[in-house]
């Protein structure tokens, strides 16, 4: 497989730069793979699980949207969050999941219905993603 | 010209020396925080640049004219004013203040606040604005949760017809000796639609692609303008304190004179004293 160049940028930095052959991600309208060569593609990103190929393994990291922008060149994703799947905080996550349950029972307006179940949905995510390690 | 008493002048020589010492430790401690401040600003400025160019990438290619780029009418504004926690700093924070005013003005209408920082807060708090949220104690280290948060508010007012203009406030770091206050517009989005064709493939459309980018967007101009403003608040500091103590030197150098000429003629008194009284006594 031929590789190509990945970048996954965040607000705290340059999170990923190098080669990879293939690269999933999760975006609003569904789970899509990049190899290269891929025609000009711009899509959003949902929140869920990005593997990417490193030598003969995928490794798993979490993302909470986003955006990902490939051509035949380079791939680039800007995540608002990223995290490798090892370097996942369990405990915090579980925490982050009640809290946001309890939110999602108490919560009043639609807004704060909206962000309860936004935080839950990446809770759940993150610590769905913890176990590929 | 009427001396002062050696003992009044060597109490403002303590008082100034002592004011001397702190303003030398605030201006040792601003030109670190300026470096660390400067280091994390250039960290998150890829990614709004990478947002960004994506952003004018599909304005110049999208046939339809996003809600978010078209002007309406302004019946509601919000304004988010950055300034520092602190005083201290020259007029850092009372010239954002004046060019929020000054554009509030020319609006015509009285603006909402997000405010940032504890003198934003204290400011508009004493103007009786109607502050939606504040924030304090966030330069140096910007949580993007938090401007996500702030972001995800405004663009659901922006969007449900609640809020027609969001602009941003903070004051830019253009060099360690200059800072300069801007105000952003956020919504709508000033980019222009100029319907070229372009071989992009957009998932499912550029429109959705587009609208679904700005809470992103707008988190990230807040993410990029908070840290550039901690980093102008730093380099305004420091300019303040390296001023503040040019000026104590100054003063030091002048009062110290005073004070050799205060001692002096106070010796020359007590000479004088014991030789006319000496000779007072031989005769």
């Amino acid at each position: 497989m031929t590789p190509f160049r990945l970048k996954i940028i965040t607000p705290y930095g340059v999170f990923f730069d190098g080669e990879t052959t293939n690269v999933i991600v999760r975006t609003t309208e569904g789970d899509m793979a990049v190899l290269a060569g891929i025609q000009p593609y711009v899509s959003v990103l949902g929140i869920g699980k990005l593997r990417i190929m490193l030598g003969e393994k995928y490794r798993y990291a979490s993302t909470s949207g986003g955006i990902i922008k490939a051509d035949k060149n380079e791939t680039v994703i800007i995540a608002n969050t990223c995290e490798w799947a090892d370097e996942i905080d369990i405990i915090r996550a579980e925490n982050a999941k009640q809290i946001a349950e309890e939110r999602r029972k108490n919560a009043n307006t639609t807004n704060d219905i909206k962000l309860a179940e936004y935080k839950l949905h990446r809770a759940i995510n993150r610590i769905d993603t913890a176990k590929f390690k | 010209m009427s001396t002062p008493s050696v003992k009044s002048i060597t109490k403002r020589i303590k008082s100034i020396s002592s004011t001397l010492q702190i303003t030398k430790a605030m201006e040792l401690v601003a030109t670190s925080k300026l470096k660390k401040a400067k280091e994390t600003a250039s960290i998150s400025q890829p990614y709004f640049q990478a947002i960004y160019e994506t952003m004018s990438d599909i304005a110049s290619s999208a046939d339809t004219a996003s809600q978010y780029t078209s002007p309406r009418e302004v019946k509601k504004a919000v304004f988010i004013v950055i300034a520092g926690d602190r005083g201290l700093a020259g007029g850092y924070n009372s010239n954002i203040f004046k060019l929020a005013i000054a554009e509030e003005k020319k609006l015509g209408i009285k603006p909402d606040i997000i405010a940032i920082g504890k003198k934003s807060v204290d400011f508009f708090s004493k103007k009786d604005y109607n502050i939606i949220s504040s924030y304090v104690n966030v330069g140096g280290n910007v949580s993007h949760a938090m401007c996500r948060d702030i972001a995800d508010n405004f663009v659901e007012g922006f969007s449900s017809g609640n809020i027609d203009l969001v602009r941003i406030f903070y004051t830019s770091f253009v060099s360690a000796i200059k800072q300069e206050e801007l105000s952003i517009d956020v919504l709508p989005v000033p980019l222009k639609s100029t319907n070229q064709k372009s071989y992009i493939e957009y998932d499912p459309s550029p429109i959705v692609v587009f609208d679904r980018i700005i809470p992103q967007y707008s988190a990230g101009i807040l993410h990029c303008s908070i840290e550039e403003a901690f980093t102008a608040e730093q380099a305004a500091r420091r300019t303040a304190m390296e001023n503040a103590n040019k000026n104590g030197e100054e003063m030091l150098e002048k009062i110290s004179l005073q004070y050799n000429r205060a001692r002096q003629a106070g010796i020359t008194q007590e000479i004088t004293e014991i030789v006319s009284g000496s000779a007072a006594q031989g005769n």
